[in-house]
C-alpha cells in the first residue's frame, strides 16, 4: 500500500492512486467511517460542474510536524509544495529558519503557512509568528495527548538548536501544559497576545478528539479563535512511546460531530472554520469529514508518504533510512521526496472528492459540510460492528437558521489596546527611523502592550535592526496581562507599578523593567511586583523587576537574562537558555526539567536546598571569578535599571552576601559550559 | 522494545560471511560461505531498523518474524532466537542456505536503498547452527498421540513441513517417496556447494525420530496405488514436486550428450553420497574435461553450471534469451557463477543442435527485447541473420519443469487437474477432487522455491487437521 501510493505521486498517475485507494478501502474495517457509506439524495451531476482540483486543493492541509523530527529537506518539501498549491503546510513546534521566509530565487516559497505555538514555545519568536497566515496553538497531539513534543538529543544538530534556542545534543521535551493556559481565559488571552503579535494572522487551536470535546470547542470559538483543529487518534507521531499510545486520542469521526454539533447548537459554528486530521488519506475520508463539520483536512502519513516514508517508525532514533525523519547528514542525502509528489498526492485526492462529489449531486465541498443525512451506517457482517450506533455522530444538529460553515472573512477581530495609540505616536519611528520615548498612564484593562508594536518594529526593521533601547515606553499604573509579549529589541518598556501575569511572554530581544511606584513605602523585596508565568518562551531580552515575581518564573525560558527578587514555585521549570538571578527566596520544585541555561539564586536563610528539584541541575556555591563576574554584573544592572534599594545594599555588601549565592547548573550543560564551573581540582558535586 | 544494539545499519557496513575464493571452491562441491562467528552474527544482525512495517517479513512467503529474532541475536539470546525462528519455519536452516533472499527478505528490506540489505539468510543459517550445536533442536514430541493417520506423497519441502505439522499435532504420518532418500530436489535436485546434504539428512532423521515413518523406494501406481492409500489412511497429501522436464523443441534434440538438467543433477548429487551412479562412472553425466553448454536462465539452470565447472568441464556456457535484468533467478547466483569462470550468453536462443550423432554444437540467435506483455515482461524476438555456433560435448537444458500426469500414473481418474496439469484444489480447504485428498507445493503451484512448498506445506497440514477434526466431531455426534 506503501508502495502503492509512492508509485501513484511519482508516476503521477491518478489511476495508480485510484488502485491505492481501492485497496485502503478493500481493509479490513478499523475506523469508524469504515461503517459508513454514502447516501445520494439529488442525481448526479456532470463532473464539470464540480468545484475545481485547485478549490478543494486549498482546503487540505500539510499539518505540523516539526523540523527537529523531520529532515529541513522533508520539511521544506512540504513546505513548498503547500504553498505553491495554495493550501496550507503547519511548521510543527520548534521554528522554522528565518532563510526561509523570504521566497527562493526560482520562485518557491518554503515558509510555512501555519506557525505552531506549542507548550515548549520552541523557536517562537516576534519574527517567526509574523511570517505566517495562520498560527496554531497545539493544545495537545492526537498520538499523546496531554504529553508535549519529545526531541532526543541525537537529532537535535547545531541547526535545530540554533532554531530552539537550545543546546546542540540536549534533550529537549516540551512540557505537557501550557503554563500560561490554566483556563479557557488563559487561552482567550494567548489567543488575543499572538492576534497582537501578528494582526492579519487567523488563530487556529488544535484539540485532540475525546469525550466533551464540544464544550470545549465552544469555549475555544468564544475565545476568539478563527479555527478549531480537531485531531483523531489515527494518526500522529511515528514514534510516540508505548506508554502514550495507549492513551491516544478517540476518532476524529466522534470528536468532530460532536464539536460541530455542540457548536451548531450554540449558535458560534458560522464564526469558526473546522479542521480534522487524524490518519485522513483518501478522497473519501475528506468527503465523510466534510459531512460530519470539517472545513478543512490535514493529511499528515500520506504526505510523509508521498516524500519516500516508508514507516519504519524509528523516527525517535535518528535513523530513518530514507532521510524523512533524521538529521543524520549521511542520511538525510537519501531524501528523495519533491514538491511536485506532494502536489500530486494533493490533486488525486481532491479529484476524488469531486468524483464523489458529483455522483452525490454537490457542487463544491461547502454544500456538504455537516450534511450528515448523505451518511448511512452499512452492515460490515460482524456482530461487534453491527451493534454499533452511530446515530449520536449522524444526528443533524439545529442550526437555526445560521450557516454551518465559517463566514467570517479574515478573522475574528479582538479590541484594540494601547498599542494603537503607541503605533499613532511613533510615526517618525516609522517613517523616519528616530529614537523616541513615551509616557502613558495605563490600567490593568490594557493588555499585551507594546506586542503589536513589536510587529511593526520586527516587519520593519528584522529582529536586531534597532539597537536595545531604540523606543523607550513609560508606563505609570498596573499593567495588564501579557505586558510586553513577544517584544523585540529596540523596545524598552518601562513599568512604574506592577504587571500583571505574563510579563514578557515569548520575549524576542526587548527589555522590560518593572519598579514600584516612587512614593511606596514597602520594602521592594517583599513585594509582589510582577504575576504569573513571567518570560515564558522568552527567546532573547531582558527583565528586570524590583520585586517578586509569582509562580512559574521563567519557566521555558530559552535566552532572557532576568533579576527579579524573588518568585514562586516551579521557577525556572523546563528552562534552556538564558539566566536568571533571583535575589530573594523561592517557591518549590526549583529548576525541574532544566535543561539549558544558569541560575543564581540569593538564599538568607539556608533553605534553598528543600526547594531545588535536583534531577535534572546541580547547585553549588559561586566558585570562580567568571561566574561571580556574570552575577556580579547583573545585580548591577538591576540596580540601574530599577533603583532597587534592596539590591543596592547587596551590592554594597557585596564581599558577604555573594557566598549567600547559589548557582544552579543543568547536569547536561556542565561538561558544555563556556568557563569551567569549579576551581582547580575540586570534584564536581554532581 | 528495541534495545540500544539495534538499528547500527548507519554505522556498520553489510558484510557477508566470508565467501571462498572462486578458484578454491571451483575445486569441490562444499559450501561456498563460511558461517558467521557470533560476534559477526550479532554485528551483522544489530544492523536491523526494526522497521514499523518490517517489508522483510510481509515479503516472506512463510511471515517469519525476523525483526525479531535479528534483535535477539544480537542481544546474544540465541535459544530464543531458534525458538522464534523456528516457530514460523520447520526448515529454517535450510531457507537460509538455499531461499532467494535478494528477491525475497532481503531485497524488501527499508534499509536496502542506499544501506544494503541486512543479512538475513546468513543470520537464520548461524542461528540455527549454534541451535543444532548446542542440542536446542530436538524431535517433535506431541502432547498427545490421535489415532487417524495420513499418507504423505512425496518427501520434499512440502511434504516433510507437512508431516511435521501433523505430528505436532500427534497425528500417526507416513511419507512415501520414490526415491531411496527423503528430501525430494532438497536431496536430489540443490547441488552442495548450496546445500550439503548432510543438513537435509539432519532433517528427516530428526522427523523419524520425532515419530514419521518413512517408505522410501516406493511409487504410487507401481509398488502401491492411491486408493490402497485412501484406504490405508485418514487422510492423503500429495507432494510430489514437479519433474518432467520441459522439452526444447528443435532440429538435433535426439542426438546423444543433450540431458535434462534433473538427470544431470541428481547424478552428480547421488554420486556426492556416495552412491554407484552407472551413466555417471561411465562418463555419460560427467562434464568433466568437457565443453557444456546450459540452456535457461533459472536457479536450476544455474545448479547445472556451477556443478559443470566443479566437475572439471573445460568451458560452461549458459545461453539464456532474455536479458540479465529478465532473469528469473537469483542474482546472487548469477554473479556467483560468473566469478566461477562461466560464460553467460545473454539474449541468445538455440535454434538447433548439431553434430553427427552426438551433439558437437547449438546453433543459436541472437534476440532482442520486444514490448513487454501483460505479466510485464518483456517478450524476447529474434534478430534475423544473427546466427551463430557454440561448440559442445554436452549440452544440459534447463528450461523449467511441468507437473507429470498424476491421474495416469496413480490410475485416478476422479483427479482434476488445471489446463497445465497441476491438481486443482479448494484453495480454502486444500483438498483436491478427491474426498480426503489433500494436495500442496510445486504440484499445485508449479515449480517454485523451496520456501513456498515448506508454506503450502504449513497450511495444508492445518487444513488436514481442520478436516480431521471436524470428521471425529461428527463421528462423535454419531455415537451419541
Amino acid at each position: 500500500m506503501i508502495h502503492a501510493l509512492q508509485r501513484a505521486v511519482e508516476g503521477d498517475s491518478y489511476h495508480l492512486y485510484k488502485r491505492y485507494a481501492e485497496a485502503v478501502y478493500a481493509q479490513p474495517p478499523v475506523n469508524l467511517r469504515d461503517l459508513m457509506r454514502f447516501k445520494s439524495k439529488n442525481g448526479a451531476v456532470p463532473l464539470d460542474e464540480v468545484e475545481s482540483i485547485t478549490d478543494i486543493r486549498r482546503r487540505l492541509v500539510a499539518p505540523g510536524i516539526s523540523l527537529g523530527a523531520l529532515s529541513p529537506e522533508a520539511h521544506e518539501t512540504l513546505s513548498i509544495a503547500m504553498n505553491r498549491i495554495g493550501a496550507k503546510s503547519d511548521s510543527g513546534e520548534g521554528g522554522e529558519d528565518p532563510s526561509r521566509f523570504r521566497p527562493r530565487p526560482n520562485g518557491d516559497n518554503a515558509s510555512s503557512a501555519i506557525k505552531q505555538v506549542a507548550s515548549g514555545r520552541f523557536g517562537v519568536t516576534a519574527e517567526y509568528l509574523n511570517n505566517c497566515r495562520e498560527i496554531e496553538i497545539k493544545i495537545a497531539q492526537g498520538a499523546k495527548p496531554g504529553e508535549g513534543g519529545q526531541l532526543p538529543g541525537i537529532k537535535v544538530n547545531g541547526l535545530i538548536a540554533r532554531l530552539r534556542h537550545s543546546t546542540p545534543g540536549v534533550t529537549l521535551i516540551s512540557p505537557p501544559p501550557h503554563h500560561d493556559i490554566y483556563s479557557i481565559e488563559d487561552l482567550a488571552q494567548l489567543i488575543y497576545d499572538l492576534k497582537q503579535i501578528n494582526p492579519e494572522a487567523r488563530v487556529c487551536v488544535k484539540l485532540v478528539a475525546s469525550t466533551g470535546i464540544g464544550t470545549i470547542a465552544a469555549g475555544v470559538a468564544k475565545a476568539k479563535a478563527d479555527t478549531i483543529l480537531i485531531s483523531g487518534h489515527g494518526g500522529g507521531t511515528g514514534a510516540s512511546p508505548q506508554t502514550s499510545i495507549k492513551y491516544a486520542g478517540i476518532p476524529w469521526e466522534m470528536g468532530l460531530s460532536e464539536v460541530h454539533q455542540v457548536l451548531t447548537l450554540n449558535r458560534l459554528r458560522h464564526s469558526v472554520t473546522l479542521r480534522t486530521d487524524g490518519g485522513i488519506k483518501t478522497g473519501r475520508d475528506v468527503v465523510i469529514a466534510a459531512m460530519l463539520g470539517a472545513e478543512e483536512f490535514g493529511l499528515g502519513t500520506a504526505s510523509l508518504v508521498a516524500i519516500g516514508c516508508i514507516m519504519v517508525r524509528q523516527c525517535h532514533s535518528n535513523t530513518c533510512p530514507v532521510g524523512v525523519c533524521t538529521q543524520d547528514e549521511v542520511l538525510r542525502a537519501k531524501f528523495e521526496g519533491t514538491p511536485e509528489r506532494v502536489v500530486n498526492l494533493f490533486s488525486f485526492v481532491a479529484e476524488e472528492v469531486r468524483e464523489i462529489l458529483a455522483e452525490l449531486g454537490a457542487r463544491s465541498l461547502e454544500e456538504i459540510v455537516g450534511r450528515t443525512d448523505l451518511l448511512a451506517q452499512v452492515s460490515r457482517g460482524d456482530p461487534s460492528l453491527d451493534d454499533l450506533d452511530l446515530n449520536p455522530i449522524l444526528v443533524r444538529a439545529d442550526s437555526g437558521g445560521y450557516p454551518v460553515f465559517n463566514t467570517v472573512e479574515g478573522r475574528n477581530e479582538v479590541p484594540e489596546t494601547l498599542d494603537a495609540q503607541i503605533i499613532k505616536d511613533a510615526k517618525p519611528v516609522f517613517e523616519l527611523g528616530e529614537k523616541m520615548q513615551f509616557t502613558y498612564n495605563i490600567s490593568n484593562t490594557q493588555r499585551a502592550i507594546g506586542t503589536k508594536l513589536s510587529s511593526k518594529l520586527v516587519r520593519k526593521y528584522g529582529m536586531s535592526g534597532l539597537q536595545p533601547g531604540h523606543i523607550t515606553v513609560r508606563l505609570r499604573g498596573s499593567a495588564g496581562q501579557s505586558l510586553g509579549a513577544f517584544a523585540v529589541q529596540g523596545l524598552k518598556i518601562e513599568v512604574f507599578g506592577d504587571a500583571n501575569d505574563y510579563v514578557g511572554k515569548g520575549l524576542s530581544g526587548g527589555t522590560i523593567t518593572v519598579r514600584p511606584m516612587t512614593a511606596a513605602s514597602f520594602a521592594s523585596n517583599e513585594n509582589t511586583i510582577i504575576g504569573n508565568t513571567v518570560l515564558y518562551g522568552a527567546t532573547a531580552g531582558k527583565l528586570f523587576a524590583a520585586g517578586q515575581a509569582g509562580e512559574r518564573f521563567a519557566v521555558r525560558n530559552c535566552g532572557a537574562e532576568a533579576v527579579v527578587e524573588g518568585c514562586g514555585s516551579n521557577a525556572c521549570e523546563y528552562m534552556t537558555g538564558g539566566t536568571v538571578v533571583i535575589l530573594g527566596a523561592v517557591g518549590d520544585n526549583f529548576g525541574a526539567g532544566m535543561t539549558g541555561g544558569m541560575a543564581f539564586v540569593y538564599d538568607a536563610d539556608g533553605t534553598f536546598a528543600h526547594r531545588v528539584n535536583p534531577e535534572a541541575v546541580i547547585h553549588q556555591r559561586v566558585e570562580t571569578e567568571y561566574w561571580e563576574d556574570v552575577l556580579r554584573r547583573l545585580v548591577t544592572e538591576h540596580v540601574r535599571e530599577t533603583q532597587s534599594r534592596y539590591a543596592e545594599r547587596m551590592l554594597m555588601d557585596w564581599q558577604r552576601e555573594m557566598p549567600k549565592f547559589w548557582q544552579i547548573v543543568p547536569k547536561e550543560m556542565i561538561a558544555r559550559l563556556p568557563q569551567p564551573l569549579t576551581l582547580g581540582a575540586r570534584e564536581q558535586r554532581a | 522494545m528495541t534495545t540500544d544494539r539495534m538499528l547500527k545499519f548507519v554505522g556498520t557496513a553489510k558484510r557477508m560471511p566470508t565467501k571462498r575464493p572462486a578458484d578454491e571452491r571451483a575445486g569441490d562441491f562444499g559450501e561456498i560461505y563460511d558461517e558467521f562467528d557470533a560476534a559477526a552474527a550479532g554485528e551483522q544482525a544489530a544492523r536491523c531498523s526494526q522497521c514499523g512495517v518490517p517489508f522483510c517479513q510481509v515479503h516472506c512467503p512463510l511471515h517469519n518474524n525476523i525483526p525479531d529474532w535479528l534483535m535477539l541475536t544480537a542481544e546474544g539470546r540465541l535459544e530464543e532466537a531458534y525458538e522464534v525462528a523456528s516457530a514460523t519455519n520447520n526448515f529454517p536452516e535450510i531457507c537460509g542456505r538455499i531461499c532467494p533472499q535478494d528477491r525475497l527478505c532481503e531485497g524488501n528490506c527499508v534499509i536496502e536503498k542506499g544501506f544494503e540489505s541486512v543479512t538475513i539468510g546468513s543470520v537464520e543459517k548461524y542461528i540455527t547452527e549454534t541451535a543444532f550445536a548446542n542440542g536446542w533442536v530436538k524431535p517433535v514430541v506431541p502432547p498427545r498421540e490421535r489415532p487417524e493417520t495420513v499418507g504423505v506423497i512425496g518427501g520434499g519441502p512440502a511434504g516433510l513441513a507437512a508431516a511435521e505439522q501433523l505430528r505436532k499435532r500427534g497425528y500417526q504420518v507416513h511419507v512415501y517417496d520414490r526415491y531411496d532418500r527423503m528430501g525430494g530436489l532438497m536431496i536430489y535436485g540443490i547441488p552442495n556447494f548450496k546445500l550439503e546434504k548432510d543438513v537435509v539428512e539432519r532433517r528427516s532423521a530428526l522427523l523419524a525420530d520425532g515419530g514419521v515413518v518413512y517408505h522410501p523406494n516406493t511409487e504410487i501406481g507401481v509398488t502401491v496405488t492411491l486408493e490402497e492409500l485412501r484406504a490405508r489412511h485418514d487422510a492423503v497429501l500429495i507432494a510430489t514436486g514437479v519433474y518432467k522436464a520441459r522439452d526444447i523443441m528443435c532440429p538435433g534434440v535426439g542426438l546423444d550428450g543433450i540431458y535434462p538438467a534433473l538427470d544431470y543433477l541428481t547424478a552428480s548429487n547421488r554420486k556426492g553420497l556416495g552412491d554407484a551412479v552407472p551413466a555417471f562412472d561411465d562418463g555419460t553425466l560427467d562434464a568433466a574435461g568437457k565443453r557444456v553448454v546450459v540452456i535457461g536462465g533459472g536457479d536450476t539452470a544455474m545448479d547445472c553450471v556451477r556443478t559443470a565447472v566443479r566437475q572439471g568441464a573445460v568451458s560452461v556456457t549458459c545461453l539464456y534469451r532474455r536479458d540479465r535484468a529478465n532473469m528469473p533467478g537469483s542474482q546472487r547466483e548469477v554473479a556467483n557463477a560468473e566469478d566461477e569462470g562461466v560464460d553467460f550468453q545473454w539474449l541468445s536462443a538455440p535454434e538447433a543442435f548439431i553434430g553427427d550423432g552426438r551433439v558437437a554444437g547449438v546453433r543459436c540467435h541472437r534476440v532482442r527485447l520486444g514490448v513487454p506483455d501483460a505479466t510485464g515482461r518483456q517478450t524476447p524476438q529474434p534478430v534475423e541473420d544473427s546466427s551463430y555456433v557454440v561448440d559442445c560435448d554436452m549440452a544440459i537444458t534447463a528450461l523449467g519443469f511441468d507437473p507429470e500426469d498424476l491421474p495416469v500414473m496413480f490410475d485416478a481418474k476422479g483427479l482434476e487437474v488445471s489446463r497445465w496439469g497441476t491438481l486443482r484444489i479448494d484453495f480454502r480447504t486444500m483438498m483436491t477432487s478427491l474426498d480426503g485428498v489433500f494436495a500442496a507445493g510445486d504440484i499445485v503451484r508449479g515449480a517454485s522455491l523451496v520456501v513456498w512448498a515448506v508454506r503450502d506445506g504449513r497450511d495444508v497440514a492445518d487444513r488436514i487437521h481442520d478436516h480431521l477434526a471436524a470428521k471425529a466431531a461428527g463421528r462423535a455426534r454419531d455415537a451419541a
